[in-house]
């Protein structure tokens, strides 16, 4: 039996036309492993496009081609018409946590060329505050990072994404180590942005209620493109097939 | 420099510091250790979060091989700079090229090459000694203030503000860097670039330091300072200044320790920054009520 989930409110009518990103033919083969291989994918403007696919699909690998990361043959096109940003929180941030770094120290190094032991301005306090208070964590600031939770750490990372503003925010699996309560207070933080923002996001997912929930358009891959639609037309059965195919 | 002498030399015999700065070898001894106490204090942060104690260890071994070479370049006993520099720095370049070439552990690598240098400086050692004064290359081994001399001094103040001025300027994208590597490629840094960057920093801040500290021990003041901080401070701010504090500490007093002892200043130094460690480690909870608050 088809489930349907419930669809957010993403503030726009039908999804807009105009291309952010473009993908033509997108090839990555890494140590031999051909991970990715003639992938087309577009991203419309003012978007949420979530990608999904089964593990090992190339979810992440399509994500850190896009940011450069990695070497790659094929076309990545940006029509981007401000700053060129592209914002990126990745899925597994791996870092020592022991070190001494603050949440304000993250954000300081992150934003000012005065080195942070002869800096620390309370302009800088003030800014960062504001730049945590769009993720609702300005509480977490004198927190250290290594004793976040998976949830705080991920709002962080969503907040240092979104500065300066993205014209393209990525974000690779943001509901992985998060509980279900994080998960959905995520999601609606999400649609928020892009209501307020006009954001345009590429969201890896391997949660399909989220997917249908937030989603614009969907792109299913397993080394190359398997499906893509509107996430309008979809209920989580289709999703579900999709993936098994 | 005549001049700094006498002032110290003055404050000495009037009371003001310890009799022991009466002599020249002691003032350039106290002159070298404020220059490079918080220099080695500030990059040791870098190289405790960034896990290069081993790194540094093995630039400091390389100084045998360098000053070997710098003596058959023929340069003066007492200023190998060239051969030092040089080969200590082609050290630091080589390892880092080999450590983001190969799958291998980052220890692996530096044992590799540690092993190479180490086998390499006592064969030329050996076939330079024949030729010239052995004391003066144990004063790089171990630390001796007796071979201290001005130029030593000027090359030092000069390399100090040469590396405090880029490492400054540079550190807090290495430190990002150092976080996590691709968040820093986010951002638009190249990690890679700024790991280079560092390295002849630290190589310039070892090689500098070698006749305070010695090579076998420099890597005492670079790591146990910031590890002490480390231990005590919760925040970036705090670790770095705390660290400079801590290592200018050990510097100073290990210092004038060895003035008044027949032993390397090195050894000295080593062990006055292990009981300031220690004892930031026991004093750990009394001192996290002291908080290093941000301005």
């Amino acid at each position: 039996m088809a489930v349907d989930v419930e669809k957010a409110d993403t503030g726009l009518g039908s999804p807009g036309d105009e291309p952010l990103l473009k993908i033509r033919d997108l090839s990555v083969t890494l140590k031999g492993n051909r991970i990715l291989r003639g992938v087309d994918l577009q991203v419309r403007k003012g978007n949420i496009h979530a990608l999904i696919g089964p593990n090992g699909a190339g979810k992440t690998t399509l994500i850190r081609s896009i940011t450069g990361a990695i070497p790659h043959r094929g076309l990545i096109r940006f029509f981007f018409r401000g700053n060129g940003r592209i914002g990126y929180v990745p899925q597994l941030l791996e870092f020592d946590r022991s070190m001494p770094i603050t949440v304000f120290d993250f954000f300081y190094i992150m934003l000012k060329r005065t080195p942070i032991f002869l800096g620390g301005k309370r302009r800088m306090r003030e800014k960062i505050n504001r730049i945590l208070a769009a993720t609702g964590c300005e509480h977490l600031m004198e927190r250290r990072i290594g004793d976040l939770s998976g949830g705080e750490l991920r709002r962080v990372l969503l907040a240092q994404a979104l500065e300066p503003k993205p014209e393209l925010l990525l974000l690779d699996e943001p509901a992985s180590n998060i509980d279900e309560v994080g998960a959905r207070r995520f999601e609606k933080m999400l649609v928020e942005l892009k209501k307020r923002q006009g954001l345009t996001i590429l969201m890896v997912s391997h949660y399909m209620q989220s997917v249908l929930y937030v989603a614009d358009r969907v792109t299913a891959i397993n080394g190359r493109v398997i499906y893509e639609g509107d996430a309008q037309e979809l209920t989580l059965s289709d999703l579900l097939k999709t993936i098994a195919t | 420099m005549e001049y700094i002498y006498g002032l110290i030399r003055n404050l000495a015999e009037t009371g003001w510091l310890p009799s022991i700065f009466e002599h020249t070898f002691m003032i350039r001894g106290l002159l070298a250790s404020l220059i490079i106490g918080p220099l080695l204090g500030g990059i040791g942060t870098v190289v405790v979060t960034r896990k290069l104690s081993f790194f540094t260890q093995t630039i400091g071994n390389g100084a045998m091989s360098g000053v070997a070479i710098g003596l058959l370049m023929g340069e003066p006993v007492d200023a190998t700079y060239g051969g030092l520099y040089g080969f200590c720095l082609l050290v630091a370049l080589v390892m880092t090229y080999v450590k983001n070439r190969s799958r291998l552990a980052n220890d692996t690598v530096i044992g590799v090459v540690l092993a190479q240098i180490f086998g390499l400086g006592i064969i030329l050692m050996i076939f330079v000694t024949s030729q010239f004064n052995i004391h003066q290359v144990e004063g790089i081994l171990f630390g001796s203030l007796i071979t201290l001399t001005d130029l030593d001094l000027i090359t030092l103040g000069v390399a100090s503000l040469l590396v405090w001025i880029l490492f400054s300027w540079n550190f807090n994208k290495v430190m990002l860097g150092g976080f996590n590597a691709i968040l820093a490629r986010s951002r638009g840094l190249s990690p890679v670039l700024l790991e280079y960057v560092f390295v002849c920093l630290l190589t310039l801040v070892v090689v500098a330091s070698l006749k305070l500290i010695g090579a076998l021990l420099v890597l005492v003041l670079v790591v146990v300072p910031a590890a002490a901080a480390q231990t005590v401070v919760g925040n970036l701010r705090g670790f770095v200044w705390l660290s400079m504090v801590f290592s200018t500490f050990s510097t100073t007093v290990g210092l004038l320790l060895s003035g008044l002892l027949p032993v390397p200043s090195g050894a000295v130094i080593a062990l006055v920054s292990a009981l300031v460690f220690y004892l930031a480690l026991l004093l750990r909870p009394l001192l996290n009520r002291v908080r290093f608050r941000q301005p």
